[in-house]
């Protein structure tokens, strides 16, 4: 029998629930079954296998904040007095069974009208009755069937996607209207009619006023912005070119001279516009900007003379005592005023580990408590704290580095170039025929106009930047692919990206002769929640068969140092070496019964696979690092993997993590940095491209430049390999987009630049740039498939 | 030849019709999600109880 839950597709676990003839892991995953099932919705499993998420555990008023007036009406984006609207952003969204259960969503629950699902987006929008139903009632029912609502995402503006579609639309309008009216242009007997010309003219001279004014407009601004910063960029010469083929056009019409060159204008703005767009095609579903207060939540218990009153995060102010309950986020630095408390740092330091803490000691923001409710006091509000502050420079330095594309480096001789060339041949038309000196310099200004330049790098980084998003590394924009292939140090983070997480090996070094001892362990790790545990009760029960009840006298999990229980005046202990009274100079958890050692376990982390040589693979070329919030207990084993000693570092924080990178980069190093918990946050935002590891693409990722497929680690010089080919292809590219300006150049010089010639270079040079790309992209593609 | 420009004009009237249908559908949102409607049909529609 296949041991996974029907539901949501894991490991079957400690006690499988059976119903229907099928299992499922948890309550959480059979209530949802049941759900679907009363309402007729049992489609859901059809159209993916296991598609469910297991539910959260919620408390009934996780939400309650919601019904604050000033945060719902935040969210509410129409309301009368019997429906309201909401988009609700429901990052768990990942797969079309997702979609169906989403919009069918009223049909499980009566007082939901209507929802609709934007699958790219993750956001789904619903329509309730505002009577019957509160908001935190809304986001409980989807938290409960697996879809906890995301209330921390900014509102995206759809608006400048929504522009550039209708730009691309005029100027293709544009350019499909003036070919078809210039195309008796281009034979003999069009062209003898005048009046026909004229009008014609006139008619493209219309329709290509958008075109100049609405999609071309972003072409201006950059160059404007780039000769403000001093620093040249290709949309320079693009603006320099359509500007002049603009003038150029608009004088031969009002010259009576026919209509110029427009409908190379309008193609040229309609081609570039398709390179942006090819460009900004990237992976809307995954989040790579997500910033530190998605973590937190948006409203806080704050405890005022023995009641609990709910208030805004915002403002919470220092010294104010907040109640923080089981599985809630710690919001700000704070100091404990219970006894003791368990804190799971994961989000912030990746280990999976909790931490046990005691009264007075230091909680920082981003902790998750894993125990009963305790109360804090305020020590810095949210936005100063420790680790948002660590976030939010490393943000800020990066928006300032400048970094210059190829293209950019490209475009500055592109543009000395042309004006050379143009002086040069005012120049020489001075002294043979003065008359032709502005024809001859607004064509070469024509046919310099980088178009096929332009396309070149969506096109080679675009394509590439797509296959290896089908390899399993996204990108989030193309320029990542440039930098990709510049990277010369390869900095790795350790827990959770060379080691498996959800792999905790557990080798058990001595039998447990008595059933009743093994019983008694079995009963023990059952009853904690420590990952430790939970890695020794899944090693116990996939040996064993064992289901007798044990009752134990006292029980108790001493946190940071193991369980303790009694029955019948023995004690048993599972821990640590010095809670168990244990010194084998081995690192281990230990058992004993009164003392007296029964067996131990050793508890390591895996490697994932491959690693060996990835290594040697990429020591070639690199230098590789590692760096480990760890101790350094896995040391032998890292060495045995083929890392270099020296280069191996543990004990590291975010800050010296960020510290090593930066000092690399001060030695002219150019950093990739792979990591996975929030602790690498800001060496991955520092790193010249910052790779998260994701089990689960849908899952939590730090904000980064790119997301890799765990399962894909190995596979890094591959990538690395595809961005190197991509710089290639681009610089065959320009090769040709250079030799296609050169003749047209030619033409220009020599004044014997007609709209004709213009027509047919202007696409040739395009459609053999797209090609080109497209082609060696996707052969190099298919070699590292197979 | 004269009707051609009868024709010329016609035709930009309903190629300009077509331009402002794409702007239409541009504001109202029909290219906001280009996933989920190709997913939506496919949807059987709800199982007869028998």
């Amino acid at each position: 029998m296949e041991r996974i839950c029907f539901h949501c597709g894991d490991n079957l676990g400690k006690k499988p629930l059976q119903f229907d003839d099928k299992f499922f892991c948890c309550i959480g995953c059979k209530g949802v079954y049941l759900l679907l099932k009363e309402n007729h919705l049992t489609d859901f499993y059809n159209y993916e296998s296991n598609p469910g998420l297991k539910p959260l555990t919620s408390s009934q008023d996780k939400y309650a904040f919601l019904d604050l007036p000033e945060i719902r009406q935040r969210f509410i984006r129409f309301e009368d007095d019997r429906i309201a609207k909401v988009s609700l952003s429901l990052p768990n969204i990942h797969c079309s069974s997702c979609i169906f259960l989403l919009e069918n969503a009223h049909k499980a629950n009566s007082k939901i009208i209507q929802s609709q699902v934007n699958f790219t987006k993750k956001l789904a929008n619903i329509t309730f009755l505002t009577k019957e139903m509160q908001l935190s009632e809304l986001a409980l029912f989807f938290d409960r069937i697996g879809y906890p609502p995301n209330f921390q995402q900014k509102k995206e503006t759809l608006e400048t996607n929504k522009s550039f579609i209708l730009k691309l639309g005029l100027a293709g309008f544009a350019f499909g209207s003036i070919m078809l009216w210039s195309f008796p242009e281009y034979t003999k007997n069009g062209a003898e009619d005048n009046s026909f010309r004229y009008f014609t003219s006139w008619l493209a001279f219309l329709v290509s006023l958008p075109v100049l004014l609405y999609s071309a407009s972003e072409y201006y601004i950059s160059a404007y912005k780039s000769l403000r910063a001093k620093h040249l960029n290709l949309d320079i010469p693009i603006t320099l070119g359509i500007l002049a083929l603009y003038a150029q056009s608009v004088y031969s019409i009002i010259h009576y001279e026919g209509p110029g060159y427009m409908d190379s204008f309008a193609g040229f703005v309609f081609f570039l516009l398709i390179g942006k767009w090819f460009q900004n095609r990237t992976y809307q579903s995954l989040s790579f900007d997500r910033d530190y207060t998605s973590y937190f939540p948006l409203a806080v218990r704050k405890i005022k003379e023995n009641t609990e009153e709910i208030i805004p995060i915002e403002t919470i102010e220092i010294g104010d005592l907040l109640k923080i309950r089981n599985q809630e986020v710690i919001p700000c630095d704070s100091i404990l005023m219970d006894d003791k408390a368990e804190i799971d740092y994961s989000f912030v330091t990746g280990e999976s580990v909790g931490v046990s803490v005691v009264k007075n000691s230091m909680l920082y923001a981003g902790g998750k408590l894993l125990n009963a409710s305790i109360t804090v006091e305020v020590k810095e509000i949210t936005d100063r704290s420790y680790l948002t502050q660590l976030w939010n420079e490393q943000l800020d330095k990066k928006k300032t580095s400048t970094y210059q594309r190829y293209q950019d480096r490209v475009a500055a001789y592109f543009l000395w170039a042309v004006l050379i060339i143009c002086v040069i041949s005012m120049l020489c038309y001075l002294i043979i025929a003065p008359a032709l000196i502005m024809k001859v310099v607004v064509s070469v200004l024509i046919v310099a106009c980088p178009c096929a330049l332009a396309l070149s790098t969506p096109f080679a980084f675009g394509n590439a930047m797509r296959k290896m998003g089908q390899l399993g590394l996204y990108l989030k924009n193309s320029d990542v692919v440039e930098k990709l292939a510049e990277i010369d140090v390869i900095v790795l983070d350790k827990t959770g990206t060379l080691t498996d997480t959800r792999l905790t090996e557990v080798k058990q070094v001595r039998t447990i002769e008595k059933s009743s001892d093994l019983s008694i362990i079995i009963a023990m790790v059952e009853s904690s929640t420590h990952p430790i545990s939970s890695a020794i009760y899944a090693h116990l029960t996939s040996n064993h068969e064992n289901k007798k009840t044990v009752h134990f006298d006292s029980f108790d999990e001493r946190v940071g140092n193991g369980l303790i229980a009694t029955i019948n005046n023995d004690v048993f202990k599972l821990g640590s070496a010095s809670f168990t009274n244990q010194n084998m100079g081995v690192k281990g958890v230990f058992f004993t019964k009164n003392d007296v050692l029964i067996t131990f376990f050793i508890v390591q982390s895996t490697f994932r696979e491959g690693l060996s040589s990835l290594l040697n693979q990429i020591k070639l070329n690199h230098e590789i690092y590692v760096l480990s919030g760890d101790n350094n207990k896995e040391l032998s084993a890292l060495i045995d993997l083929g890392f270099n000693e020296q280069n191996i570092f543990f004990n590291q924080t975010p800050q010296s993590k960020l510290d090593f990178i930066e000092f690399l980069q001060n030695k002219g190093k150019r950093v990739m940095m792979v990591g996975d918990g929030l602790n690498d946050a800001p060496a991955l935002a520092q790193a010249n491209v910052g790779i998260a590891i994701s089990e689960d693409m849908f899952k939590f990722t730090p904000s980064s430049d790119a997301i890799l497929d765990a399962h894909q680690l190995k596979n890094i010089p591959d990538f690395i390999g595809i961005s190197k080919f991509a710089k290639v292809v681009l610089r065959v590219c320009l090769a040709f987009s250079i030799t296609y300006n050169i003749v047209g150049i030619l033409f220009a010089v020599t004044a014997k630049l007609t709209p004709l010639v213009a027509a047919i270079l202007m696409p040739m040079s395009s459609i053999t740039i797209v090609g080109l790309s497209t082609f060696l992209i996707y052969f190099r593609y298919l070699r590292l498939k197979n | 030849m004269g009707v051609i420009y009868i024709m010329l004009v016609v035709s930009l009237i309903i190629a300009l019709f077509f331009l402002v249908m794409f702007i239409w559908a541009t504001r109202s949102g029909q290219f906001d999600d280009d996933y989920t409607p190709s997913v939506r049909m496919l949807f059987e529609d709800e199982h007869k109880q028998k």
